[in-house]
């Protein structure tokens, strides 16, 4: 039972995955420098491999800042930004999906009007003047992310309820006298409980994802805050100087994302085969 | 059918409206244009003179009235910046932008499609891994690296390719995958799981005891049949290349209107953000509807589901 | 030498029968393709709201007169022109240059100068009319002469090129405004083909252009946008341009050592200087001893080297080629011991916070690491700032007294302005204090009686040694008591091109001028 539970379980996922929670909660006491603290004379410093030393293994960026150090000091910021992005989107999402498939009629038709207005900008265009709106920086992005991403969960919610609201045992507790708030908790929410986790794992690439593009237009995570898609960014000026200041930065993207995915994938195939077309 | 058709035009047309007035509330929060139109040393006199010149004066739901009553005729009013009509604007960039995002959509597809029938035919074969591998890949970097990335290797290193520019078959390539890669891992997941589906049916069971080429069984029957999941997705996917190409526009010096509105954000350019937004989401809503339209004329169970 | 020899030979071959034209030069012949790293919005000058018009409209369009590659000021369209007093007002008197073409055949009078000093005037046309306001009125002698009656003294009108350009009052009234917009006639040595926005614009060189010497010898100039400075180094170097500007800063030293490339290095007239509140007496920076703390803390010459790649030019209140520059004004050192004892003076011995914004959208390379730097260097000796980064349509809103009152703490800061440049307009701007509604301080951040009178006979004066002279009493004090902020750095800006292309650069349009751009036989 539990070899079974655990077949194919992607370890190496679950290893990077496990990795940039640890950086992102282990705090200023994991870094080896200040991720601010700037050095000009160490500007450009190449990974240790190459012609660096060993205090900063993954060298130095443009202003002398350690590399290793910021992207330990960025995972914060993405696992920050993923957190309370998945949380919100996927609560309102699950909760008006919820509503529109259970309740149907005039409901139904609001919600899915709203979340067919939500799809018809374009999601970076909607982020960009929102985000010029507001103050740009983490609230802002975490916004931006939750009114892009509800109609997504909302949309796929409101429709496995639809075909829950016609099982029998969802008719017998109506029948029974069962109260609205009841069912809801009971009998709903486990139910897709499944398909949340899975939306929610492969929401973790996107919004990283997401969070770059912003930070490229300019209008994502600002100074002093780090976000892997700011250094990103930031570090295409140099592309040719230093390859290691945009390559390091963009492998931690790239790994967290394959991890993210890779996971969810093993996760859908386990939890919610259906969901498939995602 | 028609009814059908008729209703989801009504609704498209709603989308439009709503997304108009989010787009129009939420620029106009997003700062004042005015200070930066004049210079510097304008007096205050000269702010305010502009400002009722705009109609930036009025209360914000009657700028909004007096705009979709324009909007309407097809007058977007005047670019603060570029002195001429925004939708004129917009209109000139807007074949440069759907051609791209038809080009990215086009590259998805055809990565998509082999790899997603190889991995479902033949599993592990390498075909099936690479492809795989490749599919994750463009949901796992952001799309300003990969054109960086592919403008070092094979504009600048090879010089293969060119790195800018509109209007020759060869420009369209590094823009194309830069904008396309990102949807092939969901796309060939459809193809695989609906070729997986196909393959496993009774009339395809039926033909390979009939003898029929395994690969005739493939190609043709079984993937015309998986295809239609996938098709009816395209309107989506097409949607995430206008909304990608707000990016890769900028690197490539694609002049589209991705990069029109992005520059007219950061200028407070109100008339051209709103006509810029306000012609995308209509090519979202008209996408779609052409998907619904399509995929219920190929496939009348479809068709007669709804 | 035998280049101009045998021009001279060709044109006395070709023009016998004209010899009233002896020196019409051969046609240009050939065509290259450049690439801008941003583009104009309008084509009109008069339409123009941004420095960046200049780039397109610059190659079209022609002022009376223009600063040559060597910063000096030449007779352009004048031939001749000088400031004159008529009763106690000064009166600048104009003459035309003789056989000025506009790209339509029309000759150019002085009708059509008249014809833009009231579209210049006119509020509805252009944004720049308070340039205008001290000119009383145009009065034509002939074609070729004209006078501007001034109601009082306008410096900055001598110092920016007498401000007109030429524009040509037929055709305009003839096509109208929206038309011109989209078919530009000028008198300049490139006429306009065709544009298509976010990509590129077309010209093709003028055969009747009246300076024979100074000209293209291309036939077809295109002019690409490509605003991502990697797409664009790419552009180059895979040979789809011959010619780039901005070449990133990290990418010059590379560019230098490319064979068969051409590079050059100039100062783009932006001056970029660090601002604080020295006004309200709360204000951390309102004692002076605050403020050149600040001067002593920043290695402004270390962020030129290890942040800008050298390409940043150290100015001391007025740039190097500016009106008035005075070279024995030297810079605070660079002194972080000297620094923390004038903040202990000051009653900070523990140093202070206080927020310092950045702004994080480049208007210049590399501006917002710049910005990080200053501010590590600042919260080095006790001036420790909470960095806040700004989106460009935030800060600019920022800056303005009107809008935001006097604003805590420090932020990075910028005035452009045309080369060689003179600081009587900025410092109107950001050294007056502010009045509210009169245009005087609209970005200040300092308030003396006694600057605010120097400032204002500044604006009056028209005559340039004296304007010389004032400037530098100005530029004294305001470096003695960091006034109007601190000045730092103007940026470089590095253009490269292929060696078969010609090109000597004018200041007109940043350095952007294809005045004299040609491709080597």
């Amino acid at each position: 039972m539990r070899a079974e539970m655990f077949r194919g379980v992607p370890w190496l996922a679950l290893l990077v995955l496990a990795a940039v929670g640890i950086c992102a909660a282990g705090g200023e006491a994991l870094l080896p420098f200040e991720p601010g603290e700037l050095d000009l004379g160490a500007a450009f410093k190449p990974p240790a491999w190459i012609s660096g030393d060993w205090a900063s293994p993954l060298g130095a960026d443009n202003l002398g800042r350690d590399i290793l150090s910021r992207i330990m000091a960025g995972s914060r910021v993405s696992v920050i930004v993923a957190f309370y992005a998945i949380l919100f989107s996927g609560g309102i999402g699950a909760v008006a999906g919820m509503v529109a498939g259970y309740f149907g009629g005039w409901v139904d038709t609001v919600l899915m009007r709203l979340i067919e207005i939500q799809q018809s900008v374009p999601a970076i265009a909607l982020a960009l003047i929102l985000a010029a709106a507001l103050e740009p920086g983490l609230p802002t992005v975490v916004l931006v992310i939750v009114l892009t991403y509800w109609a997504w969960y909302a949309r796929i919610i409101r429709g496995e309820i639809m075909a829950l609201k016609g099982r029998d045992y969802i008719a017998f507790a109506r029948v029974a006298g069962v109260g609205t708030a009841r069912i809801f908790l009971r009998h709903l929410l486990p139910n897709i409980f499944n398909t949340l986790v899975v939306l929610a794992t492969l929401q973790v690439g996107q919004v990283i994802l997401f969070e770059a593009s912003l930070s490229f237009l300019g209008l994502g995570i600002q100074q002093p805050d780090i976000s892997w898609g700011l250094m990103l960014a930031d570090a295409r000026q140099y592309i040719t100087n230093a390859w290691w200041a945009i390559t390091m930065p963009g492998i931690a993207i790239m790994l967290t994302c394959l991890a993210s995915n890779i996971f969810g994938d093993w996760l859908r195939d386990r939890l919610d085969p259906h969901l498939r077309q995602l | 059918m028609l009814r059908l058709f008729g209703r989801r035009l009504l609704q498209g047309l709603f989308s439009i409206i709503g997304a108009s007035i989010i787009i129009f509330v939420i620029s106009r929060l997003s700062g004042d244009p005015i200070v930066m139109m004049l210079p510097n040393d304008a007096p205050l006199s000269a702010i305010e003179e502009m400002r009722r010149t705009l109609g930036l004066d009025r209360p914000l739901w009657a700028q909004y009235l007096i705009f979709i009553q324009h909007a309407l005729v097809g007058d977007f009013g005047n670019s603060y910046r570029w002195k001429m009509p925004a939708l004129q604007l917009i209109m000139d960039r807007l074949p440069a932008t759907i051609e791209l995002a038809v080009c990215g959509l086009l590259f998805s597809v055809a990565v998509a499609v082999p790899v997603g029938v190889m991995s479902a035919v033949n599993r592990g074969g390498w075909v099936d891994r690479v492809g795989r591998v490749f599919a994750m890949l463009g949901q796992a970097m952001p799309a300003f690296w990969v054109g960086l990335l592919l403008i070092l290797l094979f504009a600048i290193q090879l010089n293969w390719l060119p790195a800018f520019g509109y209007g020759s078959a060869s420009q369209f390539v590094l823009p194309a995958i830069s904008l396309g890669w990102y949807p092939v891992a969901a796309q060939t997941r459809i193809v695989r799981s609906a070729m997986l589906d196909v393959l496993d049916s009774d009339h395809i069971r039926l033909s390979r005891a009939l003898g029929t080429p395994e690969r005739l069984i493939v190609w043709k029957y079984a993937l015309r049949n998986a295809a239609i999941p996938l098709l009816t997705m395209l309107g989506v996917y097409f949607a995430a290349m206008l909304g990608g190409a707000f990016v890769v526009e900028t690197i490539f010096a694609w002049p589209g209107v991705g990069r029109t509105v992005v520059e007219a954000v950061f200028a407070r350019d109100f008339p051209v953000v709103q006509a810029g937004v306000m012609f995308t989401s209509i090519l979202f809503v008209a996408s779609n509807l052409l998907v619904d339209l399509s995929y219920g004329l190929v496939d009348p169970r479809i068709r007669d589901a709804r | 030498m035998a280049q101009s020899l045998q021009r001279i030979a060709a044109a006395a071959v070709f023009s016998l029968p004209f010899l009233a034209h002896a020196q019409a030069p051969k046609p240009a012949t050939g065509s290259l393709a450049v690439a801008f790293g941003a583009e104009a919005t309008v084509l009109d000058p008069t339409h123009s709201s941004a420095g960046v018009d200049q780039y397109f409209f610059g190659q079209m369009f022609e002022q009376l007169v223009r600063t040559g590659p060597d910063l000096k000021r030449l007779n352009w369209l004048a031939e001749t022109w000088s400031v004159q007093d008529a009763g106690g007002k000064p009166v600048i008197d104009i003459h035309l240059r003789k056989g000025v073409k506009f790209h339509n055949g029309d000759p150019l009078t002085s009708e059509d100068f008249e014809y833009a000093f009231k579209r210049q005037s006119d509020k509805k046309i252009s944004i720049w009319t308070h340039l205008q306001a001290a000119v009383e009125r145009f009065e034509i002698v002939d074609p070729l002469h004209f006078r501007l009656h001034f109601k009082e003294g306008d410096g900055s009108y001598v110092a920016s090129d007498l401000t007109l350009w030429a524009m040509p009052k037929r055709y305009m009234e003839k096509v109208g405004d929206e038309a011109f917009e989209r078919a530009p006639v000028g008198t300049g040595p490139w006429k306009f083909v065709s544009r298509s926005v976010k990509e590129e614009i077309r010209f093709e060189a003028f055969d009747d252009y009246w300076n024979a010497e100074q000209r293209p010898h291309v036939k077809n100039l295109t002019i690409k946008v490509i605003p991502e400075d990697l797409t664009r180094v790419a552009a180059f170097k895979t040979g789809a341009v011959d010619w780039i500007d901005a070449v990133p800063p990290a990418m010059t030293e590379e560019f230098k050592k490319l064979p068969g490339v051409v590079t050059a290095s100039y100062v783009a007239p932006n001056n970029m200087y660090i601002t604080m509140d020295s006004v309200t007496p709360e204000s951390k920076f309102y004692d002076v001893r605050v403020r050149q703390a600040l001067a002593h803390a920043i290695n402004v010459d270390a962020i030129i080297k290890g942040v800008l790649f050298g390409q940043g030019q150290r100015y001391v209140e007025v740039g190097i080629g500016e009106l008035g520059y005075d070279p024995d004004l030297k810079p605070y050192p660079y002194d972080p011991k000297k620094a923390r004892e004038l903040l202990k003076a000051a009653g900070y011995p523990n140093g202070f916070d206080t927020p310092c914004y950045n702004l994080t959208t480049p208007r210049e390379p590399y501006q917002k690491e710049v910005g990080e730097a200053y501010f590590a260097y600042a919260s080095a000796v006790g001036i420790r700032c909470k960095v806040v980064g700004m989106e460009y349509g935030t800060w600019i809103s920022f800056g303005r007294r009107e809008r935001q009152g006097y604003v805590d703490g420090l932020y990075s800061n910028m005035w452009g302005h045309g080369l060689p440049g003179d600081p009587g307009t900025p410092w109107a701007g950001h050294l007056h204090s502010y009045v509210p509604g009169k245009g005087w301080g609209a970005t200040s951040t300092y308030s003396d009686p006694e600057m605010d009178a120097l400032v204002e006979d500044l604006k009056r004066e028209m005559d340039i040694p004296k304007r010389e002279a004032l400037i530098k009493k100005i530029a004294r004090i305001k470096h003695e008591r960091v006034a109007g902020g601190l000045t730092t750095y103007r940026p470089l800006v590095t253009f490269a091109w292929r060696d078969k292309v010609t090109f000597k650069p004018w200041p007109m349009a940043f350095w952007r001028s294809m005045q004299e751009i040609g491709l080597k036989q």
